[in-house]
């Protein structure tokens, strides 16, 4: 059951119990086989569960797509200090709408997740670090996480394994930044959410100074699946690089909107037409930003590609969050174009100077063409301040930023030209007037 | 790392110069080894680094992405480029984004001419700004104390707020708000006047957005000369240099010295400049004549005069003589030797002290410490025991017909019939008060600032400072004075510089013996004698 | 081909037999208690409420025991700065200087550092908001299918320009980025709870609904939403 819509082309996993109010409950949960997956780790040992993971091929579904196994086995062994395992809950990529289900659907599937995953690396803590506006999701997993301390599931000696392990849901209070996975961490040690340079890498340096790992909600709640099922069950699904399914989650203009749970390499063109029934209102397609709004555009003839990490990635763009969202053949690419950049204007943290004037002088940029008064050599313009935007910086925000408007101006640039062709007044704003 | 412990070393090549560095050493710190200034804003030998500035990114063989040389250490056999295309691209194209909402204010900032982004904007910014937009405008915002912010200039590299919270140890200045609506701000109305390292953040900001409001549109960056020197405000003895126009003091400045304060001074000691700018000064030398009044004269025919009338009474009467801890090591030690040399007698000082010292919380070697001269130390080494209270005042006991000699103090406390039953009253010093004018002889000195010498600072570091100003008439270096004295008593012979002078008080004093100004060198050198620095300041063992 | 469930404006799709209690889980989560429940959910409470009381005490009674819970929490008091600066703002409304100082005082820090956190983050409001802050996403997703009108919409109907407090002190109608719900466009978030679906013409339905409640609440009848129990009105 994906929700609010179902297809049958779906293989529903972690998404079998949404738009069902009786999974939410502790009892409800261990109806449907909650927690024998962390009874089952609990027994099997943090390295087994670290191995089956990595045999799993489980990569991250936060937008990197590392191996999950792999970034556990990072952390350090006896080391005597705390670790913490952060589960990153702050979804906020414009498109990504797959955690908030998650979240307030299947709770305990993320909390269970979240104790297998804190198993693993040997966490004494875990914390839920949820971005702020969830409010309804943040309540539902709240309640569960007092439902999982009473069970004794979480806290001290859980499942009376001897392993004490405390889980806390930590909520943010509104910026997008937090959810790179650096800002998350100073935000969760009560500092402004800016990123920090790596090296030191958090398995060494992280939380609090401690050694760390951090999860996409999603990723930590397919663990549960492939504890109780095995690693070789989850490559059933997917590629041999891109295993398992992943949540695709579809916005825009499609006639059906919404989370499916879909293998991994399912082809563009079909999610779109077939899964999500087709353009609305009989229109046809303009273009497609295939993994939220950080990642490159496509245009309608460029989506016949399986949705895995490594083909969308030769396509051009990246598979990010899977978050597609579909613009058809109405759509003004410079207006969203800019309404994305003024997302990451208002968003950047400010601290790397390419990406606190570079996103600001963008938006403004594409303000004037939008007016009318914009001129071909802001295209240029443009292009340049987004490649001098582009790795220049501590985190990607700023590339976030630059790599629509380039992927635009290169597909669209017709659409550009309209615009600066309607006014003719390029030369005097040339001159500075 | 124990002093058997062989430091690891490693060997890199930067723009095609191999340095060898200790393991450890970041890529900004390596390339100054090896000649090559790499540019940078938010990097601070004296802070953290962020690497948000992003000015400092070089290309390392091997790695894809340019690296912040600021934060990454060099690794063994790495070859880093700072000239590459792709390096002089990016730094271009971060100095274009610093100038988009600049005001381009240059012709009115007081950081004009040492300001970092105009110099790397001249070095290697684009020759014409596309930035066709309205530009960001941020206001001017009084932080308290002696600081202005003027929010448009400020390049957000987070120096200062990094200072107060890391050396200052008062967390009172923070990024507000985020993106390109970021400021530097103080909490509200709460201002930095209570911070007694504030001053530093004018310093240390790269652009003219901390500004002082003393030195607010005084002087133009390049009109300014520039003396090393040591802070005479308290016996800490702080590196500074006193940054002169026209023969006028215009601010005091820290200079880098690791042993004593690494970058930093403190406000106490650099606002107390203007007393060098002081225009009532004796400007020649007064002899009293037979009529009793105060006549001016030459220095031959002064010196000549006191000659005669020292060797008058010398041996015969009791010596008094007062120095002054504002005055060199050379100065008092000639003062010491004369009094030696007229059969004896009692060196007293008066210096004022504050109840308490400022210790820097991120330096602790560093304090405004309660001795608030810079010699006391160097006066103690010298013979002279202190006299008076707290304030400088009182304490003074000469005995009758005895043979006085002031350096320095201005016996401004002092009764207008001070030393007028002195047999012969001899006043060195720079100010003619009331008691002075009892003196026979008044000779004009030089300041500190005017002259060359040495204080030697609480914990007995002996550092030298060289003449910002041009002295006022006929005033001379108190050592000068003395030394030709001492030669017309013939001692010695009279010193031909300060250097001279200096080794004179090694032969005389064990405190100085086998010190010179080439073993002073740039970072000072200790008396000899063992010292423990503690708290409460230095004890000698 | 939508379905809409006229109570709270969300699309359900074939799931319209779920009303909205089910969707957003009020039965599950139920009243929670002021003083935190268990330490690691203290944190979960909603911080944009319709009552609050910008005078009211900070820390005290059953909202000292759930600082203590939050504390608990946290290997050093700083990192209880944010959910200390959202139990502040779920009393008072907004993070006001005086609050930002007793946070500080609270927690050991100094209040510029406090002011330089509470500013980065978009949700604590820096100034008093009406008793629904009416936050539009305009972003991307929401824009793609007409979000600009129902922005436009909200605008209309309270007679208010972005920002701006309707004179009787119920709407404060803002822009606000993606919310996370980019499937069920156009998404507005009212206090604590998402709108989902929202077309300019329920606009005026919503507003209505809102003044039911907060009629309902003032006559003493507790509001249908979930949330702290009694958060504000205790304090």
């Amino acid at each position: 059951m994906a929700y609010p819509y179902r297809h049958d082309k779906e293989v529903r996993i972690l998404s079998a119990h949404f738009g069902d109010p009786a999974a939410r409950t502790l009892e409800g949960w261990r109806a449907r086989g909650g927690y024998e997956a962390l009874k089952k780790a609990l027994e099997m040992g943090p390295d087994a569960v670290i191995e089956e993971v990595k045999k799993s091929g489980l990569r991250g579904r936060g937008g990197a797509g590392f191996p999950t196994g792999m970034k556990w086995s990072f952390m350090p062994k006896d080391d005597g200090k705390p670790h913490y395992l952060l589960i990153n809950a702050d979804e906020s990529e414009p498109g990504a709408f797959k955690d908030r289900e998650l979240l307030r659907w299947t709770p305990h599937q993320v909390i269970e997740g979240a104790l297998i995953g804190g198993f693993a690396i040997r966490a004494t803590h875990v914390y839920i670090y949820m971005r702020g506006e969830f409010f309804e999701p943040a309540q539902i997993v709240g309640r569960a996480i007092e439902e999982a301390y009473a069970a004794g599931f979480a806290g001290k000696d859980i499942m009376g394994s001897g392993v004490d392990l405390d889980i806390t849901l930590h909520i943010g209070a509104g910026a997008y930044i937090c959810g790179e996975e650096t800002a998350l961490m100073n935000s969760l040690e009560g500092r402004r959410g800016q990123p920090r340079v790596k090296p030191p890498f958090p398995a060494a340096v992280g939380a609090f100074g401690m050694p760390t790992t951090i999860n996409n909600v999603e990723t930590i709640s397919t663990v549960p699946h492939i504890i109780k099922n095995g690693g070789d069950w989850y490559r059933q699904w997917g590629t041999e690089k891109s295993p398992g399914t992943k949540l695709f989650n579809v916005s825009g203009h499609v006639v059906r909107r919404g989370n499916y749970e879909l293998p991994l390499g399912f082809n563009l063109k079909e999610l779109i037409y077939d899964v999500c029934g087709g353009i609305r209102d009989g229109r046809s397609l303009k273009a497609v930003i295939p993994g939220g709004s950080s990642v490159p555009i496509l245009s309608a003839d460029e989506i016949d590609i399986a949705m895995d990490y490594e083909s969308v990635a030769a396509a051009g763009s990246m598979l990010g969050t899977a978050s597609v969202i579909v613009m058809d053949d109405r759509t003004n690419i410079v207006k969203q174009v800019r309404r994305m950049v003024e997302f990451y204007a208002h968003e950047s943290c400010g601290q790397c100077t390419p990406c606190r004037e570079g996103t600001a002088w963008l938006a403004k940029i594409l303000r004037r063409i939008e007016r009318g008064e914009g001129t071909e050599a802001d295209l240029d313009t443009l292009l340049e301040i987004g490649a001098n935007m582009t790795g220049t910086t501590i985190c990607v925000l700023s590339d976030s930023a630059a790599a629509p408007v380039a992927s635009s101006i290169r597909k669209f640039r017709d659409e550009y030209l309209a615009l600066i062709k309607r006014e003719a007044r390029p030369v005097a704003v040339a001159a500075g007037a | 790392m124990g002093a058997n412990e062989q430091k690891e070393t490693i060997t890199c090549t930067i723009n095609g110069v191999q340095v060898e560095v200790p393991k450890g050493t970041r890529i900004i710190e390596a390339a100054e080894q090896a000649g090559v200034g790499i540019p940078h804003y938010c990097y601070h030998p004296g802070l953290s680094a962020p690497a948000m500035c992003r000015m400092c990114l070089v290309e390392v063989e091997g790695m894809p992405k340019l690296t912040p040389a600021c934060v990454t250490q060099v690794a063994d056999g790495q070859v880093i480029n700072t000239e590459s295309e792709k390096a002089r691209t990016a730094r271009t194209g971060v100095l274009e984004f610093y100038l988009i909402n600049h005001p381009l204010d240059c012709p009115i900032c007081d950081q004009a001419g040492e300001c970092k982004l105009q110099d790397y904007a001249a070095q290697e910014g684009r020759k014409h700004g596309r930035f066709l937009e309205t530009k960001r405008v941020f206001g001017r915002d009084d932080f308290g104390g002696d600081i202005l912010y003027e929010g448009s200039r400020c390049i957000m590299c987070t120096r200062c707020v990094r200072f107060m919270r890391e050396v200052a140890g008062d967390d009172a200045l923070g990024v507000v708000q985020r993106g390109n609506r970021s400021v530097i701000d103080t909490f509200f109305d709460h201002g930095l006047e209570g911070s007694m390292w504030a001053g530093n953040i004018v310093d240390i900001c790269p652009v003219g957005a901390l500004i002082s409001k003393d030195f607010l549109h005084k002087a133009r960056a390049w009109d300014l000369d520039r003396t090393p020197s040591i802070c005479p405000n308290c016996s800490q003895g702080c590196n500074i240099r006193i940054e002169t126009r026209d023969n006028v003091v215009m601010r005091l400045k820290p200079r880098e010295n690791p042993d004593v304060n690494a970058y930093w001074m403190c406000d106490y000691g650099r606002h107390r400049y203007e007393w060098m700018n002081r225009l009532d000064r004796i400007e020649a030398p007064l002899v009293r004549d037979a009529s009793g009044k105060l006549v001016a004269t030459s220095w031959q025919q002064a010196v000549t005069e006191l000659v005669e009338r020292l060797s008058a009474v010398r041996g015969k009467a009791p010596v008094y003589a007062v120095g002054s801890a504002m005055h060199a090591n050379e100065d008092n030690g000639l003062l010491a030797r004369l009094v030696e040399a007229l059969g004896g007698g009692t060196l007293v000082f008066r210096s004022a002290r504050a109840e308490d010292e400022v210790v820097c919380p991120g330096f602790p070697k560093l304090a405004r410490r309660c001795d608030l001269a810079a010699n006391v130390r160097g006066l103690e080494a010298l013979g002279f025991a202190r006299t008076g209270d707290d304030e400088a005042k009182g304490g003074l006991s000469v005995p009758a017909g005895a043979t006085l000699i002031v350096l320095g103090d201005a016996l401004a406390d002092q009764p207008e019939t001070f030393g007028a039953d002195a047999g012969l009253f001899v006043y060195l010093g720079d100010q003619l008060g009331d008691a002075a004018r009892n003196a026979d002889f008044v000779l004009p000195l030089t300041t500190f600032a005017e002259q060359e010498g040495t204080f030697t600072n609480f914990e007995g570091r002996v550092q030298r400072f060289w003449p910002a100003l041009q002295a006022p008439g006929l005033a001379r270096p108190a050592w000068q004075i003395l030394g030709v004295a001492l030669a017309g008593l013939e001692v010695v012979p009279a010193p031909a510089s300060a250097a001279d002078a200096f080794l004179q008080l090694g032969a005389a004093f064990g405190a100085f013996q086998g010190l010179s100004y080439e073993i002073i060198g740039p970072r000072g050198a200790l008396l000899n004698e063992s010292v423990k620095i503690t708290a409460g300041g230095a004890e000698v063992v | 081909m939508s379905v809409k469930n006229p109570g709270w404006a969300g699309e359900t799709g074939e799931f319209s037999h779920l009303t909205e209690a089910d969707v957003r889980g009020t039965d599950f989560v139920g009243k929670r208690p002021a003083e935190g429940g268990h330490p690691g959910g203290a944190c979960s409470y909603p911080y944009m409420l319709a009552e609050k009381d910008p005078n009211a005490p900070l820390f005290e009674g059953p909202y000292r025991e759930r600082l203590k819970k939050i504390l608990s929490r946290y290997p050093n008091r700083q990192g209880a700065l944010l959910p200390t600066l959202n139990l502040a703002q779920e009393i008072r409304g907004y993070i006001s200087p005086e609050t930002m100082e007793e946070v500080a005082r609270e927690l050991g820090l100094s209040p510029a550092y406090v002011r330089g956190v509470a500013t980065f983050y978009t949700m604590y409001n820096k100034a008093p908001v009406g008793r629904y802050l009416v936050q539009v996403c305009t972003n991307v997703c929401c824009n793609l299918c007409g979000a600009d009108e129902v922005m436009e919409a909200f605008l209309e109907a309270t007679g208010t320009v972005p920002g701006e407090t309707t004179e009787d002190g119920m709407f404060t109608v803002v822009e606000a980025e993606c919310l996370g719900a980019c499937g069920f466009p156009t998404v507005v978030q009212i206090n604590e709870r998402y709108f989902e679906n929202v077309d300019p013409t329920e606009v005026p339905a919503i507003l209505e609904r809102l003044r039911t409640e907060a009629a309902a609440s003032k006559n003493g009848a507790s509001a249908p939403a979930p949330g702290a129990e009694g958060s504000g009105e205790e304090a």
